[in-house]
């Protein structure tokens, strides 16, 4: 009775002192920090609608701009965002590039509706390119904290000896933004409004 | 390594975060004395009615990271506002940048939303700016931003309780200061054991006047001396008292920027 505890408390001692925890404590960051930017990319699907909304009424001639926000919407709209999605490297690069292109597809847009005086002093649009230029702030910020969570956990889990740990239960590395994609998907819809 | 490398290049290119000596952080002089101190007091008595932590901070310039990015270091190393209310909000202008932003806390973002935020930014404070009116638009945004938060309903501020037993034990992180301070200056002139003597007398005298207990005396009089024995350089740790606090706030990015 006596060995079976001490064997126990040496067992619980060597799993804290080998990483074990501090892998567990690094894969919920990143599950927390990964639904935060999949939290604020839903803020942005879901400003969408009302903003080709706006547009369309003072832009009705621009339909190739509007079909491609709608369907690079759709697209995002149809992949599964599952906090599990970050296990799997080749989904996660499709998430990303979906983004990406939703993305591009907003800041065409907003280029589009340089054109629109009107548009441009209308109240309303005024409010949601606010809200879309704020919400691209959060993405970034969110973004970023994930990457530092990645980094985190994946140095946990290539350095000694808490790379031993990470085999025997199996902790893999985790896809991250990649500069490229950094690139690309970092590209902010900015419109400059406060001039002229 | 390379990734590294280039993290550590930004690093050190990156303009470093001001600490929080006040409300207002003002490193261009812009603000006159009695503006920082009216500005100041403004920011305090809302703090104290409402308890929410608002901040301004202006520097020169930002560059070469965005306001944005800047606003947002500031925020995670300032943490103004209440842990787990995270009831901040700061402002943050770039004077030769021309560029200013709001910055608000996770608590806020649903009554100074980023619609709310923006129009604050280029209707109230822009156009002050554009006519050099620096303090007004200042003033005047940060007017707008305490009646659009007044409308939130926020956990009341915390009353400071004071009592015989609170002020004693208020005390007592001012007696470890001067412990430490007066312990090294001691010991400096007096030698390393002669010094740690007379700080371990002094502090149990004064603990004994405190508290009255003489057992608790002779255990602060003989942390003293151990700290000032063993104490080595502990007086580069301390550079004056901070007028101000960052309750632990949390920010995710929330608010707007605009351009003057």
């Amino acid at each position: 009775m006596r060995r079976s505890w001490i064997a126990l408390s040496l067992l619980v001692l060597l799993l804290s002192g080998c990483g074990y925890n501090t892998l567990q404590t690094a894969d919920e960051q990143i599950k927390s920090a990964w639904s935060e930017v999949l939290n604020q990319y839903q803020r942005r699907a879901d400003l969408v609608p009302n903003l080709v909304e706006t547009v369309k009424a003072f832009a009705t001639q621009e339909r190739e701009v509007f079909t491609r926000v709608t369907e690079a919407r759709a697209r995002v709209g149809s992949i599964q965002a599952t906090p599990e999605l970050v296990d799997n490297p080749e989904a996660f690069a499709k998430f990303q590039a979906a983004q990406g292109e939703l993305a591009g597809a907003l800041s065409r847009l907003l280029v589009v509706a340089e054109n629109y005086p009107q548009l441009k002093s209308d109240a309303n649009f005024r409010d949601l390119q606010a809200q879309l230029e704020g919400t691209e702030n959060r993405i970034a910020v969110a973004r970023n904290r994930y990457i530092k969570a990645v980094q985190d956990y994946n140095v946990t889990v290539r350095s000694f000896p808490s790379n031993l740990t990470a085999m025997v239960f199996g902790f893999k590395t985790k896809p991250n933004f990649t500069v490229e994609n950094e690139r690309e998907i970092g590209k902010a819809p900015k419109v400059d409004f406060g001039k002229k | 390594m390379k990734l590294f490398l280039l993290a550590l290049g930004l690093a050190w290119a990156q303009v470093a975060v001001p600490p929080l000596t006040g409300r207002v952080v003002d490193q261009t002089g812009t603000l006159t004395r009695e503006q920082h101190a009216g500005l100041e007091r403004t920011l305090q008595e809302f703090e104290a009615r409402k308890g929410s932590q608002l901040a301004v901070l202006l520097v020169p310039t930002t560059a070469p990271e965005p306001i944005e990015q800047f606003a947002l270091r500031v925020a995670e190393q300032w943490k103004i506002g209440r842990k787990k209310v995270d009831d901040g909000a700061i402002l943050v202008v770039a004077k030769d940048d021309r560029a200013l932003r709001i910055e608000v806390g996770y608590g806020l973002e649903g009554v100074l939303n980023d619609a709310t935020a923006k129009r604050i930014v280029s209707d109230v404070i822009v156009p002050r700016f554009r006519e050099g009116e620096f303090y007004v638009g200042i003033n005047a945004g940060l007017d707008r931003m305490m009646r659009v938060i007044d409308g939130e309903p926020l956990p009341a501020p915390a009353k400071s309780q004071p009592g015989a037993q609170g002020e004693t034990f208020q005390m007592l992180p001012v007696l470890l200061i001067l412990a430490l301070v007066g312990g090294s200056i001691l010991r400096a002139v007096l030698g390393r054991f002669l010094g740690a003597a007379a700080t371990g007398g002094v502090v149990g005298f004064v603990a004994w006047t405190l508290a009255g207990a003489i057992a608790m005396a002779a255990l602060a009089g003989a942390l003293a001396f151990f700290f000032t024995l063993m104490g080595g350089g502990a007086g580069r740790r301390y550079g004056g008292f901070p007028g101000m606090y960052g309750g632990g706030g949390t920010f995710g990015g929330g608010g707007a920027s605009g351009r003057w």
